[in-house]
């Protein structure tokens, strides 16, 4: 046991393996944070590089690159409403509410500072329990993905400031786009119009770009006086994270604890961690009205869960080979290739390699620290420049960044139009975050219920009575029910009052 | 681009009218109990309900203004927009419509005259001045092309003036 | 921007252009490649037709001396890819990976291209299915699983890929062999063949039929195991899953395949280069031990037994399809 754990170390601290992290690092950083280029597009354009690598090298340029790319998505979210992935979607407007207050680096901090802690948290949780997560997993049939997804869609209302009929209205607006195309259960062509490029459907990226960076550009250009932000000087950065650590516990652990279970779960991932860490943080907080005027509890939640989800998210692919995200499938592809086939084998006839992904995990996430906050301090300078430099480029940036994910035009045809539609939502009251939900929950909704039915040969007796199906309905009916509690109640006390006057 | 409740909920429903009658149209599928037919239907039902109650007024008591919080004090200030004249429409309109000016023109003249147009024009809809504009314009797009087409290997369309990398 | 032939026409036309700045004087000569040349893959970067493609171009790109740029052209669920390969100039400086996709798109009308539409050059890896179950399920071999299914037809479910997607198919083709029909397993849609091994294993349904590669991690966890595939002789890196000729004595084969093809109307010097060029590629031990390491079956056929390959291939899909319900005519 300790030799392996000393041949894992030696394994690590190779020249090779170690600039591999770093230039990796650098790298993730960099790419994660333009706009309209996402952390898995980061992490696919290494593999031809991984080729000339060492195994160990290899898969420490992917991690290290993805946890990097995954952090520094948060930065245009923060800085410009500009989300770099559809994770930090959840909290984006929370981020940008604190720019706008003066607060960007705090914003920022907190997004690195518990981002690394719950990378830390979710890599001891692979450590300790992979096999007993990864049998968790095997407890999730699509009976309880339906449901996962229906609660995640149940979000919409609560991250958004805004009446809950356009919440859901939004949300269902979401849906019916992600309803177009093939890509469905039935494999039948819908919403296409004859267009070739529809058939694929509408993918997350170029409506998040449209609806949040265009969008915004679009805002700021009606505004005649651009709003000033106060510049506030900080002293430490990490100074003020060791506060927010000690005075919001629960929040984290809260964070860390959902964001390891969704991650465990092939498919939901570290999108829908950040979303339900949001809601939950608001649900069960003590000042719910504070949030989305740039409130750091949410925030903090949120962040602890996504880093979270991302390491836990290893688990099904380093044991069984079936990817929780799309970096993850990139990941065990790298895997394979250098003779590290994932699998039980890999835990016991290769402990050493694996020890070594271990120690490289924890790495990654403590030089993020440091590497974040160089780039934290560069990039807030962003706002300190004349409003049209970076305005002007970051048009540019939609254009080629959603381009790039597809290498078709057409996606830059999506971001304009969805551009608009976020324009005209967002000014009518219609929260944008909520559409983007129903566009990445969508498909899971409809291929959860579809394929549930076809093994259940129609019954729906399976959606309540499989014990863990069970409890996630028993959860999602309380949800679903909650608000109408509440309000009774709140009429109740508000029958009495007379009568006690 | 502020409408009323009443035409944003209408045209939700009427949406939701359209994908619920369109997807009552798809023919079901063999083997599948439940077949690509229901879930637009699902949703065009939502959106028709939903559209309804926007447009009925029903939970606007709980927008708040669009409002952004200052600074220090914590107190908060309505967001100041222009009023909404052609030139207001126009700047609103043009990233969309340079959007859609990259995809026409890329392919044809090359990204880096198309860059030139994109990031100029934005410059000077922001109230830069034209020297400032046209620098922008003259070097922010070899930056982008260096960063895309060399690093990351995305084929930009080289056009009339390709780049020396 | 609906109409993709004439965007596919602009884009290879700039391309000419661009060509024309750079190598005018170089341009009659039959020195092909004297530019760099474009590998359009029709699947997003990440992917096994991505990480084929890139390797085959790494390879090329280290022999022939010019770049070998990959282009993940995606969208349309391959459709954008495959068009873009078609339509661009025939000129040897655009190429691509098709992939056993365009020998069923046309069935199911979403799309006029078929393998006719392509100067093949070179099929590079073919993969056939395998039927995975459960490992402490009740069948122990494949015989017990084909008497199951005849005497209890629609009581098992099937899953692998998205419905009519190349594993679905394979199940039909299977099915049809046996003298049995489509629905007598019904196939539950999946996101692919991790997900449906994942379902497999989690008790939702019952038999995956899906490449053995893919099924790999899984069948080593102990929580699946592989009865037979579907192919003409037994995986060499899979010794013991024996064939359907040789255990219930059907002679059914199918697979999901990789080919290098060009737009057609190649120079036939050029092509005949490429595939030369291929072939090289082929044999080199870079390309073996990274299709070993992943998992990947190899198969060669240079140009005109490619195009006789997917001729065979399109034409049993067409059946296949058809005994589904998911040809169009």
């Amino acid at each position: 046991m300790l030799d392996t754990l000393f041949e894992g170390f030696r394994l690590v601290f190779q020249t090779d393996v170690l600039i591999a992290i770093i230039g990796a690092s650098i790298y993730g950083l960099v790419v994660g944070s333009l706009p309209g280029l996402s952390a898995t597009m980061a992490t696919a354009l290494l593999v031809p590089v991984t080729f000339y690598m060492s195994p160990i090298a290899a898969v420490a340029t992917i991690i290290a690159a993805s946890a990097m790319a995954i952090f520094s998505g948060d930065i245009p979210g923060c800085l410009l409403r500009i989300p770099g992935t559809p994770a930090s979607a959840a909290y984006t407007d929370e981020a940008f509410a604190m720019t706008k207050k003066g607060e960007a680096e705090t914003a920022l901090g907190i997004c690195l500072w518990f981002s690394a802690l719950g990378g830390i948290i979710g890599t001891i949780s692979l450590i300790v329990m992979a096999p007993l997560l990864a049998e968790m997993a095997f407890k999730f049939s699509t009976f309880e993905y339906f449901w996962l997804a229906f609660l995640g869609l149940m979000c919409a209302t609560l991250v958004a400031r805004s009446s809950p009929p356009k919440a859901i209205a939004a949300m269902f607006l979401g849906l019916l786009v992600s309803c177009v195309g093939i890509e469905n259960p039935a494999g039948t062509p819908r919403f296409t119009f004859g267009m070739t490029d529809l058939l694929g459907g509408i993918e997350v990226i170029p409506v998040l770009v449209g609806v949040f960076a265009v969008a915004e550009i679009m805002r700021g250009m009606a505004l005649k006086d651009p709003p000033k932000i106060p510049h506030r000087k900080f002293g430490s950065i990490l100074k003020g994270q060791w506060e927010l650590t000690k005075t919001h516990k629960p929040q984290q652990v809260r964070g860390n604890i959902v964001g390891i279970i969704i991650g465990v779960l092939p498919g939901a991932g570290a999108d829908m961690a950040a979303w339900v860490s949001y809601a939950m943080a608001k649900r069960f907080s003590k000042t719910p009205e504070k949030f989305g005027t740039g409130h750091p509890e949410g925030l903090i939640e949120a962040g602890a869960s996504n880093n979270a989800s991302l390491a836990s998210g290893w688990v099904p692919s380093l044991l069984f080979g079936i990817p929780g995200d799309t970096i993850t499938a990139i990941a065990i592809g790298v895997l394979y290739m250098k003779g590290l086939n994932p699998g039980p084998t890999l835990f016991t006839e290769k402990a050493s390699s694996m020890y070594a992904l271990y120690i490289i995990f924890i790495i990654a996430n403590i030089i993020m620290i440091p590497l974040g906050i160089m780039m934290i301090r560069a990039s807030s300078t962003v706002l300190r420049l004349p409003r049209y430099t970076v305005m002007s480029v970051i048009v540019l940036l939609c254009a080629v960044g959603s381009f790039a994910t597809g290498n078709n035009l057409f996606l830059v045809v999506l971001v304009a139009i969805f551009g608009v539609i976020g324009y005209v939502m967002e000014k009518n009251g219609y929260p944008v975050a909520a559409l983007v939900l129903g566009v990445v929950m969508g498909t899971m909704v409809e291929q959860s219920f579809v394929t549930s039915l076809i093994k259940s040969d129609g019954s729906i007796i399976p959606f309540f009575s499989r014990p863990v199906a069970a409890v996630l309905a028993a959860m999602t009916f309380a949800a679903l029910l909650w608000p109408a509690v509440v309000w009774l109640m709140k009429k109740r006390r508000a029958a009495l009052e007379p009568a006690a006057r | 681009m502020q409408i009323s409740d009443r035409i944003s909920g209408g045209g939700l429903a009427a949406l939701g009218l359209v994908a619920f009658i369109y997807g009552s149209k798809l023919p079901p599928v063999r083997g599948q109990p439940v077949g690509p037919e229901v879930f637009p239907m699902v949703v065009g039902a939502g959106l028709m309900i939903f559209g309804v109650l926007i447009a009925l007024g029903i939970g606007r008591s709980f927008e708040g203004a669009n409002e952004v919080v200052a600074a220090e004090d914590g107190t908060t200030v309505e967001e100041k927009s222009a009023p909404f004249d052609l030139l207001t429409a126009f700047k609103v309109a043009l990233p969309p419509a340079l959007l859609l000016f990259y995809v026409f023109f890329s392919e044809r003249i090359g990204f880096i005259p198309t860059a030139f147009v994109i990031v100029s024009s934005m410059c000077l809809a922001l109230g830069a001045r034209w020297k400032a504009a046209l620098l922008m314009g003259l070097f922010a797009p070899p930056v982008i092309h260096l960063i895309f087409a060399k690093m990351l290997r995305v084929p930009l369309p080289a056009g009339l003036l390709p780049m020396p990398w | 921007m609906t109409d993709l032939t004439r965007r596919g026409f602009v884009a290879s036309a700039a391309a000419a252009a661009t060509a024309g700045v750079i190598a005018k004087p170089a341009i009659a000569q039959s020195a092909w490649p004297n530019r760099p040349v474009t590998v359009v893959v029709p699947w997003g970067a990440g992917g096994g037709t991505d990480a084929t493609a890139r390797i085959v171009s790494s390879i090329l790109e280290k022999n022939l001396g010019q770049p070998f740029n990959v282009v993940n052209r995606t969208g349309g669920s391959g459709v954008v890819g495959h068009s873009a390969i078609a339509t661009a100039a025939p000129d040897g400086y655009t190429i691509g990976m098709i992939t056993v996709e365009i020998t069923m798109m046309h069935h199911q009308g979403l799309t006029d291209l078929k393998h006719s539409s392509y100067t093949p050059l070179a099929l590079m890896n073919e993969d056939p299915p395998g039927v995975q179950v459960k490992a402490d399920g009740p069948f122990k071999d494949i015989k017990q699983l084909a008497d199951f299914i005849k005497a209890n037809p629609g009581k098992l479910k099937a899953s692998g890929t998205g419905q009519g997607g190349i594993w679905h198919l394979a199940l039909v083709g299977w099915l049809n062999a046996m003298g049995l029909k489509a629905d007598a397993v019904p196939w539950v849609p999946s996101n692919g063949a991790a997900p449906a091994m994942q379902d497999l294993a989690a008790g939702g349904i019952d038999l995956v039929t899906c490449s053995v590669p893919e099924g790999k991690a899984m069948i080593d966890a102990g929580r699946a195991r592989s009865l037979a595939i579907m192919a003409a002789q037994r995986n060499p890196l899979f010794p013991d899953v024996p064939t359907l000729n040789e255990t219930l004595g059907i002679n059914y084969s199918v697979g999901a395949w990789r080919g290098i093809a060009g737009p057609k109307g190649m120079p036939a010097d050029v092509a005949a280069k490429l595939t030369a060029e291929l072939k090289k590629a082929y044999d080199s031990n870079e390309f073996k031990d990274f299709m070993k390491a992943r998992g990947f079956g190899t198969v060669w056929a240079p140009a005109q037994e490619f195009d006789a390959f997917m001729a065979k291939g399109d034409a049993s899909m067409a059946s296949a399809m058809k005994a589904a319900g998911l040809a169009k005519s």
